[in-house]
């Protein structure tokens, strides 16, 4: 067990784990940041993606031990001040299907905004492509980030 | 298990020097060792977490041509200018490196410590003829990447040793990757392969140097194919017997060696051809 203190959605934050555990259960089950979801724990799907110092990352495949310090951001604390446009234009649009995999979706979406204000259609086929949907909503992901795009 | 944070590289080669090397890995970017620990592939004693040591991130211009330090992300080189215009080939491998949530945490180093056939850097390594810069508590080593890479999984890295950093060297001619797999996104190479030539003035082919991953078990240069085209040999016939010379693909869950050998032919063929050199003849 160690003792590991970092930053969730802007807040300083302390648990008590074992330092190999992944930091999607840490999320999930000591923080109660339920947001962030578990699909193949093997760092393919995407599912699972926050920020990590403003990075998308695989929270399944990041031992808490190698976020100490850092910065985490989840699907919660996303919207700075209530939802990020991200989040209207998934709503307006009706972007999920069933929705597991959307978080995912979104944070990955958040990273690609972040860096490309106004990103091309194949800039968002790139960014995107580590983030599966099953249902296969991609053409909606992808009109949705250009709605989002225009918000911001 | 025990997860080790050093404060530095010193720091990070004293405690490799000190565990014991049976029961230590070193974590790095952590997309394949993590995976591989949660389904309890790999138990080691003691975890040492490198992620973080800054010395050994980014990219140097050096009078010869430049040196990758080993914790440098793949998505990193993705955004460096200097990839993109000096080394096409590595910049393209990075490109179609697994999803961009990968590309921020894996490292070079740890691409290349993981020793994997199919590894997407390392047809263009081997093109570049990289040399590793090897570190340990009281010794440093450069060791040619060819010599580094023996099978699946294993190299020649020794007990307490780090990889510090990768050497380029400058390149001339023209060169590109390219990579089969079974989808776009987040595929591991069915094949894949890296290409480097050079032109005389008059079109004619004066260099020519091709890799291949994926179909062996490390990295192979196609010397018996480039020799021979170089030599003025034209036939696409002829060329496919000379690539099955150099590989020794198998079956595996994503494609049969032969379907292997065939694609790999193929790819280079067309590819090859859209340089101006082949016939079927």
């Amino acid at each position: 067990m160690a003792q590991i203190k970092f930053k969730v959605n802007g807040k300083s934050t302390s648990v008590r784990v074992d330092p190999d555990t992944p930091l999607l259960w840490v999320l999930r089950d000591h923080l109660q940041l339920t947001g962030t979801k578990y699909s193949c724990g093997m760092g393919i799907c995407g599912c699972c993606t926050v920020h990590l110092d403003g990075k998308a990352t695989r929270s399944c495949i990041t031992p808490v031990s190698a976020v100490a310090g850092k910065a985490v951001t989840t699907i919660e604390g996303l919207g700075k001040e209530g939802l990020h446009p991200l989040q209207k234009a998934w709503i307006d649009d009706d972007v999920p299907q069933c929705g597991y995999c959307q978080p995912g979706q979104i944070m990955t979406a958040a990273e690609l905004l972040a860096e490309h204000p106004n990103p091309t259609d194949e800039e968002i086929d790139t960014a995107m492509d580590g983030a599966l949907c099953r249902c296969g909503t991609y053409q909606r992901i992808r009109n949705a980030i250009h709605k989002a795009a225009k918000e911001l | 298990m025990k997860i080790h944070q050093p404060y530095g590289l010193e720091d990070c080669l004293t405690l490799l020097s000190e565990l014991p090397p049976d029961a230590t890995v070193i974590l790095a970017g952590g997309t394949d060792l993590m995976p591989r620990y949660e389904q309890g592939r790999i138990l080691p004693n003691n975890l040492i977490n490198i992620k973080h040591l800054t010395e050994l991130q980014g990219i140097t211009e050096t009078e010869n041509g430049i040196e990758i330090g080993g914790l440098t992300t793949i998505e990193a080189l993705q955004h460096s200018d200097l990839i993109r215009q000096e080394y096409p080939a590595l910049w393209r491998s990075t490109a179609q490196f697994a999803g961009v949530q990968i590309r921020n945490r894996a490292t070079l180093a740890g691409n290349i410590a993981n020793a994997s056939p199919a590894g997407d850097t390392l047809p263009s390594l081997y093109l570049y003829h990289a040399k590793l810069k090897l570190v340990s508590r009281h010794a440093s080593r450069t060791t040619r990447l060819e010599d580094f890479l023996v099978g699946p999984g294993q190299t020649t890295q020794e007990p307490g040793e780090l990889i510090q950093s990768i050497i380029l060297p400058k390149v001339s001619g023209s060169s590109c990757f390219y990579k089969l797999g079974l989808r776009d996104a987040m595929a591991i190479s069915v094949v894949n392969y890296a290409l480097r030539y050079s032109n005389a003035e008059d079109g004619e082919l004066t260099d020519l140097e091709i890799t291949a991953g994926a179909v062996a078990p490390t990295i192979v240069f196609l010397d018996a194919l480039t020799t021979a085209i170089l030599g003025g040999e034209t036939n696409i016939a002829a060329w496919q017997a000379l690539i099955e010379q150099d590989i020794a693909p198998i079956d595996d869950i994503r494609a049969s060696a032969d379907y292997r050998r065939k694609v790999l032919g193929r790819l280079i063929s067309h590819h090859l051809q859209r340089l101006g050199v082949g016939s079927h003849e």
